[in-house]
């Protein structure tokens, strides 16, 4: 695999989330604390600049979205609270908004219209938000008592109306968020803009255990999303008969998925590698391959000295540096990233739907940029 | 004794390709108390957020015990134990480290009932550690320890025989 083609970035020891501002030219990451780091790339694209450093949170972030035409910021924390920030001059003015909840905020992710977002919380709930122009103030609105767990990911339909759900009791849902005065019934839309706000559409028990990661394929007719249980479900025709296909993979279960076109997911997880999933002619989906190379010696023990050094404490440092051959060594996993994969964004080409590049970024602390432009086996796909 | 050895061998595989798929850890916040954050396989408040614990056995005296839940595992071990003097050594050791329990960070100070030793891992050090080398850890501390007890007896009867002598030599 060409070099260019896979970009590898170490902005910090850990990342729980990241999200790039629209021309791609800022990204904004949690570095596992209750902060929200803004980098730029500097002109020469070699080091990252630290512009801002957003501080209002008092827990853990778990969730950040930049929105694409507006250019704010959301950010959703384990505090409950969730922060829209404008940009006004060189600085982020944050605007608190009252979520209306009594658990950690977990996910978080703007409407495609940008007018709405949407929370999903470990209070069970999912808050869908909005903008109310005479108390100038955003406004939360609750889906309440339809899930049973903490809902671990959301998604928005291209329609601005139906979200997706997925939660640890193992369900996805897809819900009516249609607000009055915020939306508009659109005649094109169809059935799902009858709807009331919180109504469920349908609720998709495919999976025995969590769900993690729902995504809308671009044009909204596919919904794909990843069972802990190292399964992940794409579902067709999303309403009263929905047309489901689940396909195991051999490894890691996957924490986060994105589709790059109609016929082609990557999925991300606990394997470190992303992994390539394909519909064929017949819409059949199937895995592909991994992204980027698998390196199969071991790499150097940065983080393992430590519990290795109490260990010696005990036993003794010869001990430990006698090699045991009776075991097999261990297997490392991945090879671009260290650790397990939590967020994948793409990076959409201005003004048009063609996603050709995304970002991973995981618990090692790195930004990966990945580039499907050169490969021949994939282009097929795209 | 090759025919142990290769028994061994096939439990301590068995517990890493368990462990390997089992530590699949997040973090997660607590469902039921607010900003709280805590291992859920010790709250268990949440039974979805626990999976099915694995009991592997090489035999009736030795099994190892793997709990997991959504940001946590848990791992208890029963070491074998052939006599009250293995028995008195296990229990004298594995409580000298479970004293010093924080300089291994994942060790648990109190063993669960009916193990005689117990690890906690935590999102929190799948995030700072390599998960392969967490792994060995445990893989490594299993070996040692059959090891170190034989030698703790070993040493103990070498003793015993020794001061016996010593005592019997005056009445020659």
């Amino acid at each position: 695999m060409a070099a260019q083609e896979i970009s590898v970035h170490q902005l910090a020891q850990c990342i729980t989330c990241h999200a790039w501002s629209p021309d791609h030219s800022m990204i904004a990451l949690c570095p596992n604390n209750n902060e929200v780091h803004i980098y730029k790339l500097s002109p020469d694209r070699t080091n990252w600049e630290k512009l801002h450093v957003l501080q209002k949170h008092d827990q853990l972030v778990s969730g950040i979205d930049w929105s694409l035409r507006t250019n704010r910021i959301v950010t959703a924390s384990h505090d409950r609270n969730s922060y829209v920030w404008n940009q006004e001059g060189s600085e982020w003015v944050p605007t608190l908004v009252i979520l209306r909840l009594n658990r950690a905020a977990l996910c978080v992710q703007w409407s495609p219209k940008e007018n709405k977002f949407a929370v999903g919380s470990g209070a069970k709930t999912v808050c869908i938000c909005y903008y109310e122009q005479d108390n100038n103030w955003w406004v939360s609105k609750l889906i309440r008592k339809k899930h049973e767990s903490s809902v671990t990911s959301v998604a928005w339909h291209p329609n601005n109306i139906l979200l997706a759900t997925t939660s640890t009791d193992g369900k996805c849902r897809v819900f009516s968020t249609f607000i009055k005065g915020v939306d508009t019934r659109d005649s094109k839309a169809g059935s799902s803009s009858d709807s009331r706000f919180g109504e469920q559409i349908v609720q998709l028990d495919l999976s025995i255990s969590w769900a993690f990661g729902v995504k809308w394929s671009p044009s909204g007719n596919t919904l794909a999303y990843a069972g802990h249980n190292s399964m992940i479900y794409f579902v067709d025709d999303v309403g009263p008969t929905p047309l489901a296909q689940n396909v195991a993979f051999r490894d890691l279960p996957l924490r986060d998925v994105l589709f790059v076109s109609e016929k082609m997911v990557i999925g991300v997880g606990f394997d470190c590698s992303p992994m390539v999933f394909a519909a064929d002619e017949r819409g059949i989906w199937s895995f592909i391959k991994y992204l980027g190379e698998r390196r199969s010696s071991l790499s150097g023990s940065k983080h393992g000295s430590q519990i290795s050094g109490a260990f010696g404490k005990f036993y003794g440092q010869s001990k430990l540096g006698a090699s045991n051959d009776a075991l097999e060594p261990s297997r490392s996993r991945g090879g671009v990233h260290e650790n397990c994969i939590n967020c994948i964004v793409p990076l959409k080409e201005g003004g048009s739907s063609r996603i050709r590049r995304f970002s991973t970024s995981g618990l090692d602390g790195r930004v990966v940029i990945w580039d499907l432009e050169n490969q021949e086996d994939l282009s097929q796909y795209l | 004794m090759s025919s142990q050895a290769s028994s061994l061998r096939l439990y301590l595989t068995c517990i890493r390709n368990t462990l390997d798929a089992a530590m699949c850890l997040q973090n997660f916040p607590c469902q039921e108390v607010e900003r709280h954050n805590k291992p859920e396989v010790e709250l268990k408040t949440s039974p979805e957020l626990l999976l099915n614990p694995v009991l592997i056995c090489r035999n009736e005296a030795e099994r190892c015990l793997i709990e997991t839940s959504i940001n946590s595992l848990r791992i208890s071990l029963k070491v074998k134990q052939a006599d009250e003097l293995e028995n008195i050594l296990t229990k004298k050791f594995l409580r000298f480290l479970s004293m010093r329990a924080e300089a291994f960070q994942v060790l648990r100070r109190k063993p669960v009932q009916g193990y005689d030793i117990s690890f906690l891992i935590t999102n929190y050090h799948s995030e700072d550690m390599q998960k392969q080398k967490l792994i060995d850890f445990i893989i490594q501390f299993m070996e040692d320890i059959d090891k170190e007890i034989s030698d703790l007896k070993m040493s103990v009867n070498t003793r015993g025989r020794l001061v016996a002598t010593e005592f019997l030599k005056q009445f020659i």
